[in-house]
């Protein structure tokens, strides 16, 4: 994975999207998940496990967004449009979906498309929420 | 072709998330959050020990959908879930899948993590086209 510059957290907002950043996914990079995880790898051959290409669209997002202390990993959604193949190049491009302050919470959705030339092949969406610092105004909402 | 019938549950899966899980999952998912981990951020967080992560969480149930649907699940699976509850290390996962209903050759299963003690880590829904 390429490392594109990093951006604060609190300069985002609804609707910018982050540089594309090139994945390309090895057979050591896929043993390592499965090692980790405890699936049974032989099933996988030269194929990529779906959910371990959506924890690298959000080690993607992880890489180019400075994420405060005490985020809160909310929800994930994820679609795979066909099988992804150990060692495909791939670009993956995540847009800032929704950015809000509620109560003093921030709350916000990550989506990531990951693409093999013009070809969708995954999509995904995180939601997150960092929660109010300690004494902080929580009335106001903001976008 | 006739699609074939979903089944209305799926076996399910279950694994311990110790210490060295994480651990080891954090480097292959590139996810280095220190609260993941025994660090002195995971002891001093809203927690007090480390909580394993969500995806490491969600990996079960992508498994569970794997041995059950095959390559289905990587056609054409989707997933929408939320975390109800951290996964405080260390802790045995259960995933589970259970048919809600199937239209049009896709099938959607109401799914779920949870702990040794039943408790939902996480839940929503799964949908996988059949042919």
């Amino acid at each position: 994975m390429t490392s594109p510059t990093r951006f604060a957290f609190d300069t985002l907002s609804r609707g910018d999207v982050l540089p594309t950043v090139d994945l390309t996914i090895t057979h050591d990079d896929v043993r390592a998940y499965l090692e980790a995880t405890g699936e049974p790898a032989a099933r996988w051959g030269e194929r990529v496990p779906p959910v371990m290409l959506s924890a690298l669209m959000l080690a993607t997002l992880l890489g180019q967004v400075e994420i405060p202390a005490g985020v809160m990993h909310t929800g994930q959604e994820h679609e795979s449009r066909r099988p992804v193949r150990i060692g495909e190049a791939l670009t993956v491009t995540v847009t800032v979906s929704s950015y809000a302050v509620r109560r003093g919470a921030l709350m916000a959705a990550f989506d990531a498309e990951a693409r093999a030339g013009d070809e969708v092949v995954a999509t995904s969406r995180a939601s997150v929420l960092v929660p109010p610092p300690e004494g902080a105004d929580t009335e106001g909402n903001a976008e | 072709m006739t699609a074939p019938t979903p089944a209305p549950t799926i076996e399910p899966v279950t694994r311990l998330i110790d210490q060295p899980r994480v651990d080891h999952y954090a480097v292959a998912a590139r996810d280095p959050n220190p609260i993941h981990r025994e660090t002195p951020e995971a002891y001093a967080g809203p927690f007090g020990r480390p909580v394993a992560h969500g995806m490491l969480v969600l990996a079960l149930l992508s498994e569970a959908m794997t041995n059950a649907c095959g390559e289905a699940w990587e056609r054409g699976g989707s997933l929408k879930v939320r975390w109800r509850q951290p996964a405080l290390v260390p802790v045995e996962v259960t995933a589970r899948a259970t048919l809600r209903s199937e239209s049009d050759g896709v099938a959607t299963y109401d799914v779920m993590c949870e702990d040794a003690a039943g408790e939902a880590l996480l839940t929503g829904t799964a949908s996988v086209r059949l042919a």
